[in-house]
């Protein structure tokens, strides 16, 4: 039977993998563990079928690191040499997050989150408006990409190079369309009785199984390592 | 609706303008790589970026504590991408506070909106006080992580805990300057269309 994470696993796993990407990485030994806990959401999204991306990041990630530290030093200047040296510093700081947030949201049904936050104890207010967000930034990029579509065609990208007028052009139908589908959710939502008295109830059974377990425990003790190494060796 | 609780409808809302204000600000936030003083300049160009979303977000608030959990989110999405619990209180605080300033006006005055909104920007700083706090080992940090010298240092003469109180204020002022913009925005074009009454 296909079995999948539990959101919670994957919710702890988002949590553990924020507070590495926080401290930045120092040594070998911490680039290691650094590059251990990117490889796990890679790993999770080839399991789920998702090689593209998967490999997407992967190369994004090694490239980087290959940018980093056999080309680029901490020493180098110049401005192309600053602009890359910035650019993969980005990426190699914050990718982990990236990769895991992205892996999380594509993967995690909203029906999975609210039911995982609700045995969590997590307030509505926070459960729904969070559900929302992560629901809704697909939602963005295809009206944005409908957004610039219109716009090419009557040819007005550019807005003759306005700043302000290309901004405006751009996210004024973009509020537009996101005011109409907000108010369209809130009306599926409410049907499906979203904010009733009553307690919900959830289709999907959560149950925490022996990996989920075993992922938490390997993530608490990779963070645990890395702290430790950081700060008292 | 004359109820004072928040309902589903209301969260639906913030957590649709959060989404959206967390694309502008992402979009405008990844210029600071170009180079650190733009990172001092987010000061000015985030508010001024959120302030249509914003205006039009503070049109659709009638309770209170929907900019709270607003900035409740805000703090969540700061911590996942990475930003440091640090400055977290504080994105709150300046939430809380904002709330509070806008509910004085019953969310109809123009005026406490501004106010508000110019309160709600100093976030911003929040996302600078890590800096401050571990100066010394965010700079190793930075160095460590492949950052460029050069960077690091523009980095610490634009934002130390002399300049902060000037980014802060700045951050104020350009939310208020901001809000101005995108409150006329909002009346050219929603309120034309009968989106906002």
């Amino acid at each position: 039977m296909k079995r999948n994470l539990d959101p919670r696993a994957k919710l702890y796993m988002l949590f553990v993998v924020s507070i590495i990407v926080m401290l930045s990485a120092t040594t070998p030994l911490l680039w290691c563990i650094r590059t251990m806990i990117t490889m796990i959401p890679i790993m999770l999204l080839i399991k789920e079928k998702r090689y593209a991306w998967a490999l997407r990041f992967f190369v994004l990630y090694a490239l980087a690191m290959i940018l980093t530290f056999f080309v680029l030093g901490s020493g180098s200047t110049g401005m192309w040499k600053a602009f890359l040296t910035g650019y993969c510093g980005i990426i190699l700081q914050f990718s982990p997050a990236f990769i895991t947030a992205w892996y999380v949201i594509r993967t995690m049904k909203v029906d999975e989150f609210m039911s995982a936050m609700q045995k969590m104890h997590v307030p509505d207010s926070i459960t729904i408006s969070l559900a929302v967000v992560m629901r809704f930034f697909p939602t963005i990029k295809e009206e944005y990409g409908c957004i610039r579509a219109a716009m090419k065609m009557r040819g007005s990208s550019l807005a003759g190079g306005n700043v302000w007028k290309m901004m405006e052009y751009r996210l004024i139908p973009l509020l537009f369309s996101c005011v109409s589908i907000g108010d369209e959710l809130s009306a599926a939502a409410i049907t499906r009785g979203l904010g009733g008295k009553v307690k919900r109830t959830s289709v999907v059974v959560l149950e925490m199984k022996s990996i989920d377990y075993l992922l938490m425990l390997f993530l608490t003790g990779a963070a645990a390592v890395f702290v430790f190494v950081k700060y008292w060796v | 609706m004359e109820t004072k609780k928040l309902t589903a409808k209301d969260f639906i809302t913030i957590g649709i303008f959060t989404a959206i204000w967390f694309v502008v600000e992402f979009a405008f936030g990844m210029l600071g790589y170009l180079h650190p003083y733009i990172v001092a300049a987010y000061v000015v160009l985030l508010p001024l970026a959120g302030a249509i979303p914003m205006m039009l977000f503070y049109s659709k608030v009638e309770k209170f504590g929907m900019i709270t959990i607003m900035s409740v989110l805000i703090a969540i999405i700061m911590f996942v991408t990475g930003m440091g619990f640090l400055g977290a209180p504080l994105i709150i605080v300046a939430g809380v506070v904002a709330d509070l300033i806008a509910r004085a006006g019953s969310y109809k005055n123009a005026k406490m909106i501004v106010i508000s909104y110019g309160v709600f920007c100093s976030w911003i700083c929040a996302n600078y006080f890590p800096i401050l706090v571990t100066a010394k080992s965010y700079r190793k940090d930075l160095l460590d992580s492949g950052f460029s010298k050069e960077y690091a240092n523009n980095l610490f003469r634009a934002i130390n805990s002399k300049t902060i109180a000037l980014l802060v204020i700045c951050c104020v002022l350009f939310g208020f300057l901001g809000a101005f913009l995108g409150k006329s925005v909002v009346k050219k074009h929603f309120e034309k269309a009968g989106i906002v009454q």
